[in-house]
């Protein structure tokens, strides 16, 4: 066991800001920790960073239980990195900037020469080592704080909303560097996410945090389904009582009738005549509400509970869809999780 | 106007003829400005770096008594020091009245607030994002405080040159302390009160250029380490 939390509180003033019975988390796992803003998501991991001290209750690393002493924390802090949501940069280049916690640790320069070209490399920023740090872009300083962060190899990488404010582009990179980090380094890797989509696509575990408290998981998108048939290669689930939909065999195992299914929003398409793809469900819904988001448009669409689904921009130009509108969706199978096996 | 720009050229003169006795008053003034500022820079950093990175009871206290002694004039500082170190006074055996290290020590009181309020002012305005990433990265507290020190370095020298302008430019602790004595305790500001009392005035003038371009000197070499930074990438 890594991480083993028992009846974890923070209070600031009045308000208590985290709240946590029980926590397990283990070695060599990939978390994602969802929540909306002001969950709670950072103060957690700056708990988990050792940065911050709880009000009260028993945080265990390693099997040993933590002592809030500056001497007992130093070694501890030295184990584990938090990459920060918008990660600042000292002052002075890229190298520098990832060279300080091999400075800091007494790395001799030849090895830590050695370590930041792999930590560059890692990054995709091997022509940016003599690049002032305050320079680069949102996405670039993101990059290099990842390498500034994984260049000393911590056993732990805590990530608070690594994919906040950077391009499509960006967002696969730095996801992709989490996944082989803990893939070939056997890192822990725990990441906070507004989206349970892009957390699911990752993570061996997920974590809902709502007010501060763990809670099951009833985000966006998340439907519980009884199934009400099983058939050969497909299974008839429905959902909320009003609505069906089909779906092969192997999303459910067999002995399990009820269950919370996700549906990625980025996956769900607006149905067009003539499009006869037989790899999914159709349902029909009433358009609620649209916003723009991260450079696609939100789009809600009542059918008969709010479906939440990401149009790209060109998609939404193309159709221009308008609140009130009756609209027929497309779900793909591959769009549909089981959060059985996830939670 | 006829005085005054009889004056400056005559203290014009007074320059390139380089009159030992001008350039033993600014050497002096010099000294004692440079050694008050370097003592109280030894005690106002570090303190003003406590102060603003420590929770204590009676913090706000003490930031309103240093916010205070801001305002001390001159004149009591002399008066105090002078109580401890004249004849009748405690520290009176140790010889320092009329000297350079009188006026050093009256001066350090006098900046030591000075250099501590505005460290404390810049290193508040630090992003707390600095201290957090040097902790997660594994610095020790004291490599930590070097990082935020980095980082608020440009405060830290304007709290530095404040704390020299206000020393060179001051007259009570240097007379009542220093007591004006020729080529050892004379320094520009005393020099010029002392010319401006025998209706002298071409000494006075000289001094009041060299205190000025002295002071124009500085703030020029602050703003070139400024943009030599900003330029430089390491």
């Amino acid at each position: 066991m890594l991480y083993s939390l028992h009846n974890l509180k923070k209070v600031y003033g009045s308000r208590t800001v985290l709240d946590i019975d029980r926590l397990d988390i283990l070695r060599g796992k990939v978390y994602t920790l969802i929540g909306p803003n002001g969950a709670g998501k950072t103060t957690l991991l700056k708990m988990l960073a050792f940065l911050d001290k709880p009000s009260s209750g028993k945080v265990s690393f390693s099997g040993s239980s933590v002592e809030y002493t500056e001497k007992k924390l130093f070694p501890l802090r030295r184990r584990v990195v938090l990459l920060d949501q918008n990660p600042i940069m000292f002052t002075g280049s890229v190298w520098s900037n990832i060279e300080f916690g091999l400075k800091v640790r007494n790395i001799p320069m030849s090895e830590r020469r050695k370590l930041i070209h792999e930590a560059l490399e890692r990054v995709g920023m091997e022509r940016f080592g003599g690049c002032n740090a305050a320079d680069l872009s949102g996405g670039e300083t993101k990059r290099v704080a990842l390498a500034r962060a994984l260049v000393f190899r911590p056993e732990v990488l805590l990530c608070d909303e690594p994919t906040a404010n950077v391009d499509n582009e960006n967002q696969e990179k730095i996801l992709k560097i989490i996944k082989t980090i803990n893939r070939e380094e056997k890192t822990s890797v725990l990441f906070s996410t507004h989206y349970l989509s892009q957390g699911q696509q990752l993570a061996d575990h997920t974590l809902l945090l709502q007010n501060g408290v763990l809670s099951d998981l009833t985000g966006e998108n998340i439907f519980r389904v009884v199934v009400v048939e099983r058939g050969r290669t497909t299974l008839t689930c429905q959902l909320t009582g009003q609505l069906t939909l089909v779906l092969p065999s192997h999303v459910l195992p067999a002995q399990v009738d009820s269950t919370k299914l996700h549906i990625d929003p980025c996956g769900i398409r607006l149905h067009l005549n003539g499009d006869d793809r037989s790899d999914g469900c159709l349902v029909n819904g009433q358009i609620t509400s649209l916003h723009q988001d991260n450079g696609g448009v939100r789009v809600c669409v009542d059918i008969g509970v709010t479906l939440v689904m990401v149009l790209p921009m060109g998609e939404y130009q193309m159709q221009r869809p308008s609140i009130g509108d009756t609209a027929r969706l497309f779900i793909p199978h591959e769009a549909i999780t089981s959060m059985q096996t996830k939670v | 106007m006829d005085l005054l720009f009889d004056s400056v050229q005559s203290a014009l003169l007074l320059f390139m003829s380089f009159d030992a006795e001008l350039f033993q008053i600014v050497l002096v003034s010099l000294k004692v400005s440079f050694a008050a500022t370097l003592i109280a820079s030894c005690f106002g950093i570090p303190g003003g770096f406590l102060i603003a990175y420590s929770s204590f009871a009676g913090k706000r206290f003490v930031l309103t008594c240093l916010n205070t002694l801001l305002a001390l004039p001159t004149v009591v500082i002399g008066l105090v020091v002078y109580s401890f170190i004249s004849r009748r006074g405690i520290l009176g055996p140790l010889d320092l009245l009329y000297t350079q290290k009188a006026i050093v020590i009256g001066q350090v009181i006098l900046i030591v607030p000075v250099v501590m309020t505005l460290i404390i002012a810049a290193i508040s305005r630090i992003d707390n994002r600095y201290i957090m990433t040097a902790l997660t990265l594994g610095a020790k507290r004291y490599q930590m405080a070097l990082v935020v020190m980095k980082e608020a370095r440009y405060g830290i020298y304007a709290a530095v040159i404040a704390a020299f302008g206000r020393v060179i430019a001051e007259v009570g602790i240097s007379m009542m302390l220093g007591g004006n004595a020729k080529g050892f305790t004379r320094t520009m500001t005393t020099a010029m009160a002392l010319e401006y009392d025998k209706g002298e005035f071409v000494l006075a003038v000289a001094l009041g250029i060299t205190l000025m371009t002295l002071a124009f000197a500085i703030n020029l070499l602050f703003h070139f380490l400024q943009s030599r930074a900003k330029s430089n990438v390491i």
